[in-house]
């Protein structure tokens, strides 16, 4: 797994074409998100980082999700988590979790299905693709928008706002700096380090990609499966 | 007291006479903390005739499943515990009101839906289910549930809730003036045909293997014509100080909790164990450990056979030496000298099938060995002197085990017998003296014996003595598991005797000084002392509050050794990450860890005055003839190692087999108890003074009623 940050010149050729060069005065027109323009196109910047997670490795204890929401808005939530374990406790392993994470998409579909800019890319964060919850109208078109089952982007019913993993950029109840470079609180506190951060962002086409293996032979000496 | 955090607010008052509902504000027993503190006084409170109830199937037992602050929280292995009260089914010389727990996640969705607890009293007039969701609570007809196990129950519940989907995987519930939305399956409690058969021996199931049953509570659930329970939840737990909680949450992992990319420490319990599956068996590699909501590492599995998911720790074992037994000969009592892989798919079949009928598997592992010399004796089978169809010569197949399951659970053939518990069962059968002589180890209350012998392993024969039930308080067995495992595996433990004695007698403020070591002093010369009865008043008053109430985890608390640390000392008490840490952080008090403990010995004392009203007397407190009549012989490891001094006062690890109690002895240590408490030696009653120190004059005023206040002094 690569720890090497993207540059923006890697952005070209992949998939995050956003528009024809038609619609680049409307775009530049927003502030917040960060584009780039390639070959008469138009393109969201790469998020500098996300989540990747191993299916067989997590204990569905939850943990993580209660301290997103704990980190973020002060309570002990499963709703208000941006990291969503799903459990059916009668399934066989490995089907009995999910895990579901932001994949921070390169097109980001709910970046641009935002009508107001609120659901943005910003350069000053590394284009980490973020809800200013001050701005957002409670439309929640991004929510539709999300491609991923299930939707990776939240309704708050107490703040009438979408919500979205943000890799801990604004987390008042944690003393660590979050975000890129940063703490992301579901990583540090999973007792099983199930959760893992990566600066290069595989192919998106496939949630799975956003699967990986993080059983090492230590763990496979507790008896448990340390293949894919 | 002002309002404190951590709570959701209200407690679920369901009165199936009426088939009504009604809302108890939680600030009315916050004094009590939670678990089985709010499970005590909500009995005290709403029990119309304590006297009267002799029998947990009587309409007017209140049964009680209660969270606590920390449900729902990341608190670690404390999340999503939950405390089962109720009067029992099934006990001798009386039934008495007693509890259970449980784990996974249904206190942690109780606490999103917005209630701290739900209280039952009254029985309905037809099978009903109770369905809450946040805030909207119904109790629906279960007559189309009545007859199915628990996972086909609980699948069908969790398939009707889940039914209004918002966005893509999301599923809308009404949440006030508002729609709350969640990913997240209902989490629901139910009984199987045992409870529904009101046998002593069912239990309740969440989840595929989390069970409560030391107490008859699924007869108790059957007797209400209750058949399960369900919470879903979109809310949250108000924390007073997030940031405080976030941060001794993640130094708890980085300092105490084992890091699993790197360790290969050796442990057993506590907060540095490992995710592991306790199974005793060897699991096939395809598992994973799953874990109760908020737990700093699990210790239940899910597995790829396609049966047996969280089938842990008693369940994986009721039936392990039948298996053994009947592949390799010999007698099916319990052995974990040797495990092999052979074993584990028909033990974790075995384990499946009682938890989807709801059999509690403690009550029913004894008769398996017992059965099996009665039938080779020929006292039992077709047509013998105790007539049964069960086919005795397979004992240990899959085939013997879904048969004897079924009896059990529908009260026929051999459960015929055992529907009232196993111990009268046994004595209505002529054959009471295998209690007495230990054949069947039922050592106390007519309750089977954990696995510790209490000839062995002192404070947990003390300590359900003076309490209600077996107390499954593993509080101090941490070093039963620890040593003596380490020393079959070959494991050089690098602990000598007496500092792992120091480390704990460290924790146990404020009955013990920290150098007070011989608290924990296991010899022979020391059985008896007033020391051992301060120690178990430690595990006693530690466990009602921080344990029962608080809910955090007894496989994971307290945490006295801990082998992550250089200085070997575990988080209890500690400033950084102990109990009293993340009690102020949830709920805004500013409480010590002592300060607990001292909520415990509260809870205790009105548990203890429930018991007197019921009759208790202090020679209810004695264990079954063989305790006292025969040595100790046998263990399920090869050894029973656990610190102690010889004549000379040297340490080391001793082994605890060959010995026995002595009656005069034990009367002894219970005499130094009740001092110790405040009780009446002479009766084991509450005083006045002892009361009314706590707060608790109306108690005391209910006890003179009857006649039943220990003499002062």
């Amino acid at each position: 797994m690569s720890m090497n940050k993207n540059s923006s010149e890697m952005d070209t050729g992949r998939r995050h074409f956003l528009a024809a060069m038609g619609g680049v005065g409307m775009l530049i027109g927003f502030s917040g998100t960060a584009y780039a323009i390639r070959d008469d196109k138009v393109y969201i910047k790469s998020s500098g980082g996300a989540l990747v997670v191993d299916l067989k490795k997590c204990m569905g204890c939850g943990t993580c999700m209660t301290t997103c929401s704990l980190v973020h808005h002060g309570k002990a939530s499963l709703s208000l988590s941006c990291i969503q374990i799903e459990q059916d406790v009668f399934k066989p392993f490995p089907q009995d979790i999910q895990m579901s994470t932001c994949l921070q998409c390169h097109d980001a579909p709910c970046v641009t299905a935002c009508p107001v800019n609120a659901n943005k890319a910003s350069e000053d964060f590394d284009f980490v693709r973020d809800i200013d919850p001050d701005k957002c109208i409670g439309c929640m078109q991004c929510i539709e928008a999300c491609p991923h089952t299930p939707s990776r982007v939240q309704w708050n019913p107490t703040t009438r706002c979408a919500q979205k993993c943000d890799l801990c950029l604004n987390t008042p109840y944690m003393e660590e700096q979050g975000g890129i470079g940063g703490v992301q609180a579901c990583r540090r506190v999973c007792p099983v380090g199930a959760i893992a951060f990566i600066t290069e962002l595989p192919e998106q086409s496939l949630p799975q990609n956003y699967v990986v293996n993080l059983r090492n032979e230590n763990w496979a000496k507790s008896g448990k499966t340390i293949e894919d | 007291m002002k309002k404190l955090k951590g709570y959701a607010g209200k407690i679920l008052h369901i009165d199936l006479n009426n088939m009504t509902h009604h809302v108890l504000p939680t600030e009315d027993y916050y004094e009590w903390g939670g678990g089985h503190g709010f499970g005590a006084k909500l009995f005290w409170d709403l029990c119309e005739d304590i006297e009267a109830v002799i029998d947990g199937r009587d309409p007017r037992n209140v049964i009680t499943i209660a969270g606590s602050p920390f449900s729902g929280t990341n608190v670690p292995s404390a999340g999503g515990r939950c405390e089962v009260t109720n009067v029992s089914v099934g006990l001798i010389p009386r039934n008495r009101f007693t509890r259970s727990n449980f784990g996974g996640h249904f206190s942690s969705m109780m606490k999103h839906a917005g209630w701290d607890a739900i209280t039952i009293t009254g029985k309905a007039p037809y099978p009903v289910y109770i369905d809450v969701r946040n805030h909207h609570v119904m109790i629906r007809d279960a007559s189309h549930l009545w007859g199915k196990d628990t996972h086909e129950t609980q699948q069908f519940i969790q398939e009707n809730v889940a039914k209004i989907d918002v966005a893509a995987g999301w599923n809308a519930q009404l949440d006030g003036n508002d729609i709350g939305r969640t990913t997240q399956k209902a989490s629901v409690l139910a009984i199987g045909p045992a409870g529904e058969n009101q046998a002593a021996l069912g239990c309740l199931i969440h989840g595929a293997g989390n069970a409560a049953g030391q107490g008859g509570n699924g007869a108790v659930f059957g007797s209400k014509n209750l058949k399960a329970i369900s919470f879903i939840g979109t809310g949250s737990v108000d924390i007073a100080d997030p940031a405080a909680l976030v941060k001794a949450r993640f130094k708890t992992r980085e300092f105490y909790a084992v890091d699993v990319d790197k360790s290969t420490n050796f442990t057993y319990n506590g907060l540095s164990a490992g995710p592991a599956a306790i199974t005793f068996s060897q699991m096939p590699t395809e598992h994973r450990a799953s874990s109760c909501h908020g737990c700093v590492n699990g210790c239940k599995q899910r597995n790829a056979i396609g049966y047996g998911n969280e089938v842990t720790c008693q369940t994986s074992v009721w039936y392990l030496g039948a298996v053994r037994s009947y592949k390799f000969g010999g007698d099916a009592k319990l052995s974990l000298h040797n495990r092999s892989i052979d074993l584990t798919a028909d033990s974790l079949y075995a384990g499946d099938l009682a938890n989807r009928l709801g059999i509690n598997t403690y009550a029913i592992m004894a008769l398996i060995p017992w059965m099996q010399k009665l039938h080779a004796k020929g006292k039992l089978g077709v047509g013998k002197k105790i007539d049964s169809n069960l086919p005795y010569e397979i004992l240990g197949s899959r085939e013997f085990a879904d048969k004897f399951c079924h009896a059990i659970a529908t009260g026929t053939d051999i459960g015929a017998h055992f529907l009232d518990g196993v111990v009268p069962g046994v004595q209505a059968l002529g054959h009471g003296a295998d209690v007495d002589n230990g054949t069947l180890d039922y050592p106390y209350y007519g309750m089977p014996e954990h696995g510790y012998d209490t000839r062995a392993e002192l404070e947990w024969g003390y300590a359900t003595l003076m309490t209600d039930r077996d107390m499954n308080d593993h509080a101090l067995n941490w070093i039963y598991w620890t040593v003596n495992l380490a020393k079959l595996s070959g494991i050089d433990l690098p602990i000598p005797a007496k500092e792992m004695a120091t480390c704990f007698v460290e924790k146990m403020a404020p009955y013990i000084k920290p150098d007070e070591v011989s608290a924990m002093d296991y010899a022979s010369h020391n059985m008896y002392s007033e020391v051992l009865a301060r120690q178990v008043q430690w595990v006693n008053h530690y466990g009602r509050f921080w344990k029962n109430s608080a809910l955090m985890c007894d496989f994971r608390w307290p945490d006295c050794v801990n082998l992550q640390r250089e200085d070997l000392r575990g988080a209890t008490g500690n400033d950084e990450v102990g109990e009293h840490v993340w009690w102020n952080a949830v709920t805004g008090e500013d409480i010590s860890y002592v300060d607990g403990i001292e909520r415990g010995r509260r809870i205790l004392n009105l548990d203890n005055a429930i018991w007197v009203l019921e009759g208790r007397h202090r020679d209810d407190a004695k264990f079954a003839d063989y305790i006292y009549d025969k040595k100790l012989t046998y263990s399920k490891l090869p050894t029973f190692l656990w610190p102690a001094t010889n004549e000379a006062g040297e340490w080391d690890y001793r082994d605890m087999l060959g010995r026995s109690h002595c009656r005069e002895g034990v009367e002894t240590w219970k005499s130094h108890y009740y001092r110790a408490e405040g009780w009446d030696p002479d009766t084991g009653w509450p005083t006045r003074a002892l009361l009314e120190s706590m707060n608790m004059k109306e108690v005391a005023d209910r006890l003179e009623q009857v006649g039943k206040l220990g003499k002062e002094g």
